[in-house]
This record gives C-alpha cells, structure tokens and sequence, in this order.
C-alpha cells in the first residue's frame, strides 16, 4: 500500500519534493497545505492533489498522512514539525531543521517518545557520489577513523535574483534567521562534518562581507565563512562557504590514516587518493597520470548512468526520500542518524553565536 | 485634454514595475500627457537612477512619489493604493520556478486587488499580461492569434512559469470583476523589444547551447516596441470605454524573424546555426516524450506546446488596438530597430 504523505508549505522547494516523491515510487501526495490557500491551491492544481488547506492543524485531523515534509520557511519548522508528530506524523523537515540547536533536540526527543521518524532535507548527503564515499569509508578505505576533513560549499551570487529580496526586505524570512544567509545556506555543507564529528566539537568561526554583496547593498548581511572544527578525538575539520569563489566549490574531502577521498559534488565525481609514491621525476608523472584515470572513469560511469536513467539531476532527494519513507514503512532506522541532525544544527548555533559576539565587539 | 479620459490629472495613478524596462516608459508617456499625479511602485532593492532620470526632465514631476514595497506584503499594497484611481500594474517577478511565478504574479495581484479596492478609488485596473498566455497547440501554422484565441491549459507541461503565472493573474482579475465589481483592462504585450533589453525573444531563437540557435524561421514576430507598447498602455488606462476588454499588442509594421536576427547581426555580429521548422518539432516531441519516459531526468525545455507557441508561427492583428484605444504607432519599424540596434551594440 503506498505511504500517504502530506506537504505543508507550497514555495518553491514544494516542488522539488513532489517531483522527487514521485520518482522515488510507494507514495501517494495526498494532501497540500499552506497558510495562504491560493498557495495549495496552485500547487493541488498543477500535481492533481485532492486535499487543500490553509491549516495545518485540520489538515493533520482530516487526512490523517503517514507523513508530512515540512517544506515552509525556517522559522515555521519547530512549531509545524511537532504539530505534525502530535497528531502522528512522520516528519521530513526541509533544511534547516530547526532554527535553534535546543528546538532540534526538542523534536528528535519527541518523535523517539512517539516512535516516529525524523528527517532532516540534508539530500545532498544522498547523491551518487556521496553514496559512493559512504561505502568506500565504510570498507575500510581510509586506514583507521579519519583524520581531517574539508568541506566546501558555494553559492553563486553573479545573478542577484536570490539575494536582492533578502537584502530589500528588513522583514524577509532569511533576515530573520539568527545566522542570516549563512542559516539558509550552509546546512548541506556542515551535515557531511557532523557524519563523521564527535559530539565534543570545537567550533571557531570567521565571518565577513564580500565586495559582491556590499556592492549590492548588503548592509549587515555577511556571505564569507570559514570555520575550523575540532572533535575530542582529534579529528579536524574546515568548512568554507563562499559566494565569491569561482567556480564555485562544493566538494568535500576526507583524510585517513592511509589513504583519503575527494567528492567533488559539482562533477558528480570520486576521487581516490593512495598513499605512495613514484620514484625520482616519476612523482611529476605518475600521480597526475593516475588521478586523470580517475576522472576519465568518473566521466563514463556518470555517462553510462544518464543513458540508463540513474543519473538524475535532484537523484539525492529522492534518494532521500525513498529511505525515509521505507524506514517509515518498514519501521527502520531513518536515514539520517538523529546525532548528526542535532550536531549539525549545534555547530550552526555555535557558528551565529560567534558571529553575533564578533559584530558586538565591533 | 483630460475630458477623453476617465480620470482627471488631479486623480492619482499607480504605476507598480516603474523602475522597469516598460514601466519607466509608462511614467514617461503619462508625465508627457500631463498626468503628474503618480505613484511609482518599486522594490526596496530597485536602483532608481533610470526613474529619477525621466522624473527630472519633468520640473512639474517634483510632486511624483516613489514608494518602495513589496506586493507580498498586504501593508505595502495599501500604502501603494491607497487614493488611487487607476492602476497600471505592471510589476512582473521573473522567476523559474511555479510557486516563485505564481507568488510574484497571481499572489502579488490578489494583494493589490484587495488594497486597491479597499482604500483606493478605483476607476479601472490595467493589468499588463503576456502572449505566454495563449496556446498555439491546436492553431493552424501562421492562423491569426487574436484575443479571442484559446488560453493555456498546461502551463506545467509547455514548462512556462511565467506564462502559469500570467494566467493566473488574468484569472484573477477577472474574478475580481466578476465578484466586485471591478473595472479592468487586460493587455497581452507580445515581444516588446527595446533599448535596455539585449536578450533576443526566444521566438527568434535560444542561446542555450553556447552558441545561437535561430529557431523563428521567417515567422512573422509579433514585435511592439517598447514605446509603442507603453502608449497602449497608458490609453488603456485613461481611454474610456473599454471595461472588461482585452488588448493584443503588437505594432502594425511586424518583421520576419530572420530579418530580425539579420539586423540585430548587422549591428553587432554573433555565431548563429538556424534550425528548420521540421527539425525543430521533431526534436521537441522526441525530447518531451523522453522527459516523460525518464520521469524528468531532463528538464522539459522543449515540447510539443512550447514548440507551437514559440516557432509554430502565426499571424497577428492589432485592429482591436486601433478602434478602441485610438492606438496608433509613433515610432516606426525601421526607427525603432535602429535605436534597438544601437544602444544594444
């Protein structure tokens, strides 16, 4: 029998989902609901969807769904999301998951108390690549737990589309958010570093504003961060989100002990790097000759997958989807560990708290 | 001068997207007339040098007020409405996705309806609209689209936020004609073209492989510059009238496409391949059924429905424009590709 599944909040990102539910199969969108009906009623009418509310409340009581994605601005997640889990849903809540560490860990305890599932829109953990990583790290590729980690995450602001309503706007939903652009922005980007942090992470953080963005009015709003993070244990970790690199980064590297990995999301690729060494001039040589291997096996596999239609462009929310839904069909494990969820949404605390401690002392 | 107009220059017009391609045009075409009672909607983030260039050729425009908003926001509709007589909405948000259409079109309209009804003092509502909104699936290659033609069913499936948005809008106002009794004129501008708009219309082809594809054939284009179609406008505003009409605008001398995209070449010359009808229709069907075999995997930029509204091809009239509206076009064809061509060398 399909899972009946509801979505509150019809923006853009609603799309996304139904279409990716879609592909991912065993579902049925059953209801749509936002707090401006013609909002549901557009998107009821474009995906043939017979239940439309403006209230999320009667529509929990009237459909009854198996599941809802939360697909609202950030500030409505906390409130919508245990809402949902009161009336007994399953809740995919859309990135960021919460806009405070304490609401995260406030949500995860209650859908344990309920057993029910939880999780976070961190789809870009799911892509082929990174499934790919997940399953190389686990076989024991890297020589021992990691070592240091990297994570890069861009945002291209050459088109102003995005910002300029942000920037417009005092009262604009992101401006609201503690951590500003940053809090819409960087949750796929920290979410791959709480998978493989401890809890005990140490946090330190710098945050500016690039030329581009003042350029654009961007009165306090900041777009540059660089963060280094360090567990107990003793792995490392940087984070850097830019709008200004180009082209922009989105790649992530994890180090071993023997060996290390590099995703590069942007390519869909992986890369594998082996410990040794060449002899003499060969070092110029060789490696260079090994990692173009690599790229060329990157580029047929990625070919190979588009001809047979794995290959998708939005291939993680649906990965996404999927597990989440069989995990709720099959009473399983959700797909994202509920630690890595809170973690993440802790190091983003940690990270607007110091921005907010340096702009005071400014 | 005003007593063939249903409003007066005492009473206030709204013109939202003022700082706009078309509509600082409009503020330009009403201050000429003598209307400098105005109001310029703009978004908070607008760079206003464009508006305020036009507001200084004007010494009696000092009194002009700009307000900058966002018609998302109910209060920002009512501080634009409030005292209005007509308004001239031309306020258009470009965005890629459905809801994003919808919200900056549809919803965008339902606030400055309300407001407007409520604390304005309306004598009519302009609502500036699109040809994205006609479908050309089942019209005859080169049939006259008129206004009577059929509407869009399947925005989603021709892969057009804007035009889903469009329609809605119209949808919307006409409702509110309907329900209470507003007083409204729609416009379908077709391809306004003009100095400050580069871009070449995708009925004349798409750059989307890295290099021009020209895809319009020798089609008539149903081109109106940018000033003419300004003048429709604003006659649809203030003519009398002409409640509950709908207004095609399109000049009256209209080029080929391929004598468009030579021009444009003349003036500064690009890499173009040009695609045959045939091609083109086969290639949008195979690609239409491909996304719908592969659920999406590619977008679907091209199918069945944007291929007969885009490079189908048809034939245009502007009569309409001409008996109620009293249009007529100032500024030549050949004028007007000129200034086109050079300011966009």
């Amino acid at each position: 029998m399909n899972l009946r599944y509801a979505i509150i909040g019809c923006g853009k990102i609603a799309d996304q989902h139904v279409q990716a539910a879609r592909r991912a199969g065993g579902c049925e969108l059953v209801a749509v609901c936002d707090r401006e009906k013609l909002m549901a009623e557009q998107l009821a009418e474009r995906f043939s969807v017979a239940g439309i509310f403006s209230d999320a409340e009667q529509m929990l009581k009237t459909v009854r769904p198996d599941a809802v994605h939360i697909t609202t601005p950030p500030l409505g997640h906390f409130p919508l999301a245990k809402l949902c889990l009161e009336h007994g849903a399953n809740v995919y809540l859309e990135k960021p998951f919460t806009v405070t560490g304490a609401e995260a860990r406030e949500l995860v305890a209650l859908a344990e108390q309920k057993k029910l599932r939880l999780t976070a829109g961190h789809n870009y953990q799911f892509t082929g690549e990174m499934i790919e990583m997940r399953r190389q790290i686990a076989s024991g590729y890297l020589g021992g737990a990691p070592v240091h980690l990297e994570s890069h995450w861009a945002y291209d602001l050459s088109d102003a589309t995005y910002v300029a309503p942000i920037l417009g706007s005092k009262t604009h939903w992101v401006r609201q958010l503690p951590g500003q652009l940053f809090h819409n922005l960087i949750s796929h980007g920290i979410a791959r570093l709480a998978e493989f942090l401890e809890d005990d992470v140490v946090v330190s953080s710098q945050a500016h504003q690039s030329g581009r963005l003042k350029s654009l009015g961007g009165q306090e709003v900041k777009d540059e961060l660089r963060v280094l993070l360090r567990d107990g244990k003793g792995t490392t970790a940087f984070f850097c989100f830019s709008t200004q690199i180009k082209p922009g980064l989105n790649s992530f590297r994890v180090c071993g002990p023997k060996n290390s990995l590099l995703v590069e999301n942007g390519s869909g690729s992986i890369i594998f790097n082996r410990a040794g060494s060449a002899k003499s001039y060969l070092t110029y040589i060789l490696p260079p000759l090994r990692i173009a291997r690599q790229y060329l096996h990157n580029a047929r596999k990625n070919f190979m997958d588009c001809l047979t239609g794995r290959l998708h462009q939005d291939f993680g929310m649906k990965e996404l989807i999927a597990r989440f839904h069989a995990s709720i069909r099959e009473q399983g494990a959700p797909p994202i560990p509920y630690r890595e969820i809170v973690l993440t949404a802790r190091i983003m605390d940690e990270i607007f708290a110091q921005m907010r401690a340096e702009e005071s002392r400014q | 001068m005003s007593s063939e107009f249903i409003v007066t220059p005492a009473d206030k017009i709204l013109v939202t997207g003022s700082n706009g391609f078309i509509g600082a045009r409009a503020v330009e075409n009403l201050l000429a007339r003598g209307f400098f009672n105005l109001r310029c909607f703009v978004r908070p983030s607008s760079k206003l040098e464009k508006l305020q260039k036009i507001l200084a050729q004007y010494p009696a425009a000092q009194g002009v007020e700009i307000v900058s908003g966002d018609l998302l926001s109910r209060e920002d509709c009512t501080r634009a409405a409030r005292d209005v007589a007509v308004v001239i909405h031309l306020a258009a948000g470009f965005d890629k996705s459905f809801a994003g259409a919808f919200m900056n079109s549809a919803l965008a309209t339902r606030n400055l309806l309300d407001a407007f009804l409520e604390s304005g003092r309306p004598c009519r509502f302009v609502n500036v609209s699109s040809f994205a909104v006609y479908s050309n699936l089942h019209l005859e290659r080169h049939a006259l689209l008129d206004e009577n033609c059929p509407l869009e069913t399947a925005p989603q499936a021709r892969n057009d936020a804007y035009g889903f948005g469009k329609l809605k809008q119209e949808q919307l106002v006409r409702e509110y004609g309907v329900q209470r009794g507003l007083k409204w004129v729609i416009l379908r501008p077709g391809m306004v073209y003009g100095p400050g708009k580069p871009d070449l219309s995708g009925r004349v082809g798409i750059n989307t492989f890295g290099f021009f594809i020209h895809m319009g054939g020798s089609n008539e284009l149903p081109m109106t510059y940018v000033d003419n179609c300004t003048d429709a406008i604003v006659l649809a505003a203030l003519k009398p009238g002409v409640d509950g009409e709908i207004f095609n605008v399109v000049d009256d001398e209209r080029l080929p496409a391929n004598d468009f995209l030579a021009r444009c070449k003349a003036a500064k010359n690009f890499f173009s391949v040009a695609a045959p009808y045939p091609l083109i229709k086969i290639g949008c069907a195979l690609w239409e059924d491909f996304f719908n075999k592969r659920q999406g995997q590619l977008p679907p930029v091209f199918n069945r429905r944007r291929c007969a509204a885009e490079w189908g091809g048809n034939t245009y009239t502007n009569e309409k424009l001409h008996r109620l509206l009293g249009w007529s076009q100032k500024i030549s064809t050949a004028d007007a590709m000129n200034l086109f061509t050079a300011r966009n060398k």
